[in-house]
């Protein structure tokens, strides 16, 4: 998996419909600098290792049945 | 029992009224005077509704059959809708949100003839265990102010710990009740997913959401549950004979303070002493479980919030802001598998508690952290202070088990020490039951703080 871009963002921001963040919250995710936000990229490298994760059928979880 | 209203337990408070030594309007005044004097130091407040609660007061009439709650002053963070009042959720962003209703859960509190008398401070929108909110001030941690109270739920915990009120509700998502809880000498009950409704609450994270309560003991616990469940099961009796009790054996008791260990040491011990079977028990990986946490939350934080954001998304904090840019970047897929690997928690967790009949871990790796705290480091090992905070509780909103923090020890810093007691799911009432016989022992009381 190649490293997050800043471009890649601004794409799912201009192009896929979303709140209109600004360029700097944008870099910020990419390449925190100002201490409010840590690891995105790290937290994308985690689920890359959980989609190698073989679940079988185990479905998402819901609701805890009521006795 | 306390020589103080303020700092005595409901059960106290109910027993002085029933005997006529205290009326419900002079207890309201005695909180009401507290939160005066007391809350430019604990910031523990931010919005008060005191004539409403002298005017209820001053009808109430208690007799031995009613509820213990009848007559009892509490608060509740603001998050929690209450007709009349704004629900603010610590952010400028509804500094103007008047609630047309009561959330569910404070309708129940005041059917049981609970007083409601303000609401709590916060981390903007819950997002956040730190407490740290600039808007109305950080909540200092009565045993020391240079401290944090504790969050989300920071000024529940602080309002409490202040002697400011007798119960407060909160909000769990990852500990937010349970952690300041803890580091404030408090208990906090986290019940199982569902059994208490979130309507009329403002969400954080719909599946990891739990309305939990703040008491100053366990048995309080108990009485504010039973008002609150949708379904309350018959009263339990808890038996140290025979308990089996699970020692996690990995992650629970690694990277944590050696007193705080030390501490754990010496309530398993009790349990021990008292016939409980103490069983180590493996747990699941928890290698991957802050990233699961964290891929759920935030989509459901920003498809909450994406009501607000096109008008008003300059007010919020620009902390929150980045949390939610964070949940507009994440794959439908990923937010699935998250909710898939939730799923796989709690199968095997179901499966460890076929063995045992509750879960033993401390509360906090840490005590309370100084205020301003960005990092702590515990041997060794260097991270967020909020995440360190919520290391051990916020699996358990993943798998929707009920939990309970309670004191059981002083640091030698003077700073309170809990820990966390894990049952079964809808195993509610075992879990403050054997909570309430813990604290029954005099081995686990901490002292009041001084706050005056």
């Amino acid at each position: 998996m190649k490293r997050l871009q800043k471009q890649t963002l601004l794409g799912i921001r201009d192009q896929f419909g979303s709140y209109a963040w600004d360029d700097a919250e944008i870099a910020e995710l990419v390449d925190p600098q100002l201490g409010i936000i840590t690891g995105f990229q790290e937290l994308l490298d985690q689920l890359e290792l959980l989609r190698k994760v073989d679940l079988g059928s185990i479905p998402p979880a819901a609701d805890i049945s009521i006795k | 029992m306390s020589s103080q209203p303020a700092f005595a337990t409901i059960g106290e408070l109910a027993e002085q009224m029933r005997q006529g030594e205290l009326s419900a309007s002079s207890l309201v005044e005695c909180f009401a005077d507290r939160i005066k004097t007391l809350n430019p130091t604990s910031k523990a407040f931010i919005s008060l509704d005191i004539d409403r609660a002298r005017a209820r007061a001053e009808t109430l009439t208690i007799d031995s059959a009613d509820s213990l709650l009848k007559g009892i002053p509490y608060a509740c963070k603001d998050l929690f809708d209450v007709k009349g009042m704004v629900t603010s959720g610590g952010s400028r962003v509804l500094a103007n949100n008047i609630a047309q209703h009561d959330a569910e859960a404070v309708t129940r509190m005041n059917q049981a003839g609970a007083i409601f008398i303000g609401k709590n401070n916060l981390h903007e929108f819950a997002y956040g265990a730190t407490g740290e909110n600039a808007l109305y001030g950080t909540a200092p941690n009565p045993y020391d102010r240079s401290r944090l109270a504790g969050g989300s739920s920071s000024g529940s915990a602080a309002a409490l710990g202040y002697g400011l009120c007798a119960a407060a509700l909160g909000t769990d998502t990852g500990g937010s009740v349970r952690a300041p809880a803890a580091l404030c000498g408090l208990v906090g009950f986290k019940p199982t997913f569902g059994r208490i409704s979130t309507e009329g609450v403002i969400p954080y994270s719909w599946s990891l959401d739990h309305v939990s309560t703040l008491t100053r003991n366990a048995a309080d616990a108990t009485l504010l549950f039973n008002a609150l469940a949708n379904k309350v099961n018959p009263p339990a009796t808890a038996n140290l004979e025979g308990l089996r009790v699970g020692i996690p054996e990995n992650f629970f008791f690694d990277r944590a303070d050696p007193e705080i260990l030390d501490s754990i040491d010496v309530l398993m011990n009790f349990l021990s002493d008292g016939g409980a079977r103490l069983k180590p028990v493996t747990m699941p990986s928890m290698e991957h479980t802050r990233t699961v946490s964290l891929t759920v939350q935030m989509p459901e934080a920003l498809s909450y919030h994406n009501r607000y954001l096109e008008q008003r998304g300059e007010l919020y904090s620009q902390d929150f802001r980045a949390g939610l840019a964070l949940g507009q970047c994440l794959l439908a897929e990923q937010y699935i598998r998250a909710k898939r690997f939730i799923e796989s928690y709690r199968r095997d967790m179901d499966s460890v508690f076929e063995e045992i009949d509750l879960l033993i871990t401390p509360a906090t790796p840490v005590i309370a952290p100084k205020i301003g705290t960005v990092e702590v480091t515990v041997d060794g090992q260097t991270e967020p202070a909020g995440n360190a905070i919520t290391r051990y509780t916020s699996f358990f909103n993943m798998t929707g088990h009920p939990a309970i923090t309670l004191p059981c020890g002083m640091h030698s810093e003077g700073l309170p020490i809990a820990a966390q007691l894990i049952g079964k799911h809808h195993g509610d009432e075992e879990l403050i039951a054997t909570a309430t016989l813990i604290e029954s022992s005099y081995d686990f009381e901490v002292p009041l703080p001084v706050t005056n």
